[in-house]
């Protein structure tokens, strides 16, 4: 439910699905604040000294509190609501302004609503204005002081579950699996049934790859929420992420049993049987879960999802009358940047180089259309068919235009704090050092995307050209166990298993039995 | 079988003995918290840390902070910023045991940094606290585009 609720808040709100993991992290430092609220409000112990919520305004902390209910159960927008009359009361809220600054969908409030926490910051209690650092500096993109915020914060409330928690989504979201589970497992250790930790740290164990120890916090977790449907469609992805099939979609089944509503777990089924192979019978479950979802952004992205499954079958002729389809229907809706991805994803598996620069240039052409979306979505679509530029051009041999596609990324990425962007940027100048033979850089440059098939592949050829064996197997493991329904992987990963296959029947002493 | 052949097989063998952890690492560089070294060039990076100069610029003596070579962190120091073979490493600190220390933790690396005046030391970015400076290497800072120590 969790899943529905924030997809619901993120689409209607600015019609993207870009920042859906953002909006994750969202509703869990929401979760956060709620409890960090309720802290506040209960006599303090010495295992548990919770943090001061500081307001001179008995209405407004009445108001800050109903907000962190309704957000509690989800209700987000009407939190967010109260949140804002909350902070009208007490203009020196500085809590309720760097909450909202840092969980406002909108981009313009985030920005006054900061300054408003900044300057009210002097009136908060020390561990707020921890709290207000920590988040003012990382939504700044200062990071280095953000990090240093938070490690403080922690010394000062290591026996307080939920800072303890707010590291962990934090660090989540840099990719700091290892230090998200550390934090999500001092949670754990404070507080045995929470649940959102379980689940949490169970993602981070999967991210790793470590899917055993995922499975066994999947399975406290749907402990403590036994009748509730999102517990078992989120162990799904897991077990699918793990190369688990058949257990994935028994799991996505008793999601759908429990909440027959529940159309993730339809759709879920179908990227399941897509990775498997099962491509006719996965379209077939596109085709039911697309015709069940109440969200017209999600079913036209979901049609990309359709359309992969083509590329998964070497039908190159089908699927790209699949994706122009789904470009037509983004165009219609008025989803400039879903109809820019559907001719990114053209070009990724085209032949010829004209056919992948005529997709590239109508994927530019579609954010050149009038069509409503923030932007700091459209610099990400932006960045992103820039990088498959780049990649192309690499990939054909063109190695000026690769340099030339790279200046742009690099000055969009320079001015930017969006790490998504700076991840493309760094992947698009990893493929180019590496056609240059500058393994060292290209190294440098790919080290931190560790979930792109593309810049794996790159960093284990920059790693095996270089000598460096040890990285390399770790970076080969990683790509082969990649299991998502993109297109990304569809392009890369299973043929990276078949020439591993091959590999392996080659060598001496491999021959059948 | 091509040696490419070779080679990718026992990737392949080997990877599936691994763990498959890819995290990225930025090594921030750090001093303490009253220094006067707020920013180093990459190539005075590589003085300090190849004992090359023994002096900051204020006069105090250089005392280099890490860990055991074997952790992850020095691994991707070793990689990142000497260029050396762990057993050339080992050998050259070794030869400078007067001027390093090498940390048992993270956290007794950071409180070594934060209380020896002239200390410098690497460690993981996400583990620094406000008891520390961060220098500047190249004008960047860590997790920054273009920052160079960092690695897997």
């Amino acid at each position: 439910m969790l899943r529905l609720t924030i997809r619901s808040l993120l689409f209607q709100a600015t019609l993207a699905i870009a920042y859906l993991r953002r909006y994750l992290v969202i509703f869990c430092c929401l979760t956060f604040s709620v409890s960090m609220f309720a802290s506040s409000q209960a006599p303090a112990s010495a295992s548990d000294p919770g943090i001061t919520v500081t307001t001179s305004s008995p209405e407004a902390r009445e108001l800050f509190a109903a907000g962190l209910a309704r957000c509690q159960t989800l209700h987000l927008r009407e939190g967010f609501q109260l949140w804002r009359k909350a902070a009208q009361v007490d203009p020196d809220f500085a809590l309720v302004h760097i909450l909202l600054s840092n969980f406002s969908p909108d981009p313009a409030e985030r920005v006054s609503e900061r300054e408003k926490a900044l300057v009210a910051r002097k009136h908060a209690s020390v561990e707020e204005q921890l709290v207000i650092d920590w988040l003012s500096n990382s939504s700044t993109g200062h990071l280095v002081p953000a990090i240093q915020a938070m490690n403080t914060a922690l010394e000062q409330n290591k026996n307080h579950k939920m800072v303890v928690w707010l590291a962990g989504m934090w660090l989540d979201e840099q990719h700091q699996w290892a230090r998200a589970a550390q934090m999500y497992e001092q949670a754990i250790q404070l507080d045995p049934t929470f649940g959102d930790a379980w689940n949490s740290l169970a993602y981070c164990y999967a991210r790793s790859g470590d899917y055993d120890k995922a499975s066994a916090a999947m399975q406290r977790y749907m402990q403590l929420l036994p009748d509730q449907a999102n517990p078992h469609d989120t162990y799904a992805e897991i077990l699918l992420m793990a190369g688990k099939f058949d257990e994935a979609i028994a799991e996505y089944r008793t999601a759908l049993k429990l909440d027959p509503g529940f159309v993730d777990s339809q759709r879920g089924i179908a990227d399941t049987l897509s990775v498997m192979g099962e491509e006719t019978r996965a379209r077939k479950e596109y085709a039911d879960a697309i015709a069940r979802v109440n969200d017209k952004v999600e079913g036209v992205r979901w049609s990309l999802l359709v359309a992969i499954t083509y590329v998964r079958e070497g039908d190159l002729t089908a699927a790209d009358t699949a994706f122009r389809n789904v470009a037509q229907q983004a165009h219609e809706n008025g989803l400039g940047n879903v109809e820019a991805e559907a001719y990114r994803d053209m070009a990724l598996y085209q032949r010829k180089n004209l056919a992948a620069g005529a997709a590239l240039d109508q994927a530019e052409a579609a954010m050149g259309h009038n069509h409503r979306a923030p932007q700091s979505l459209r610099d990400a679509e932006l960045a992103s068919i820039m990088r498959t530029r780049v990649e192309r051009a690499v990939q054909d041999g063109d190695l000026k235009l690769a340099a030339n596609s790279l200046k742009p990324l690099e000055a969009l990425s320079a001015g930017t704090i969006d790490g998504g962007i700076h991840l493309l940027y760094e992947s698009a100048a990893g493929a180019l050092a590496l056609s240059q033979k500058k393994y060292d850089v290209a190294i440098s440059h790919l080290s931190d995307n560790d979930a792109d098939p593309l810049s794996l592949l790159h960093l284990l050829q920059a790693y095996e050209q270089s000598g460096r064996s040890t990285e390399a197997q770790s970076v080969a493991t990683r790509l082969a166990a990649l299991n998502a329904p993109t297109i990304d992987q569809a392009v890369i990963v299973p043929g990276f298993r078949k020439a591993q296959l091959a590999a392996k029947h080659a060598s001496p002493g491999s021959g059948s039995r | 079988m091509s040696r490419n052949a070779i080679r990718l097989f026992t990737i392949i063998t080997l990877a599936v003995c691994l763990g498959a952890s890819c995290e990225a690492k930025h090594l921030a560089v750090i001093v303490e918290k009253n220094s006067s070294v707020g920013s180093l060039s990459s190539a005075d990076l590589l003085k300090v840390f190849k004992f090359d100069r023994p002096k900051w610029p204020d006069g105090k003596n250089i005392i280099l902070v890490m860990r055991d070579p074997s952790t992850p962190e020095m691994q991707t120091a070793i990689n990142a910023l000497y260029h050396m073979e762990p057993g050339a490493f080992r050998s050259l600190l070794a030869s400078h045991n007067k001027t390093v220390i090498i940390a048992t933790s993270e956290d007794d690396l950071l409180k070594s940094v934060a209380a020896i005046p002239g200390a410098v030391g690497l460690v993981d970015v996400y583990s620094i606290t406000e008891h520390v400076k961060v220098v500047r290497i190249d004008g960047k800072l860590p997790l920054e585009q273009g920052y160079p120590l960092k690695g897997r």
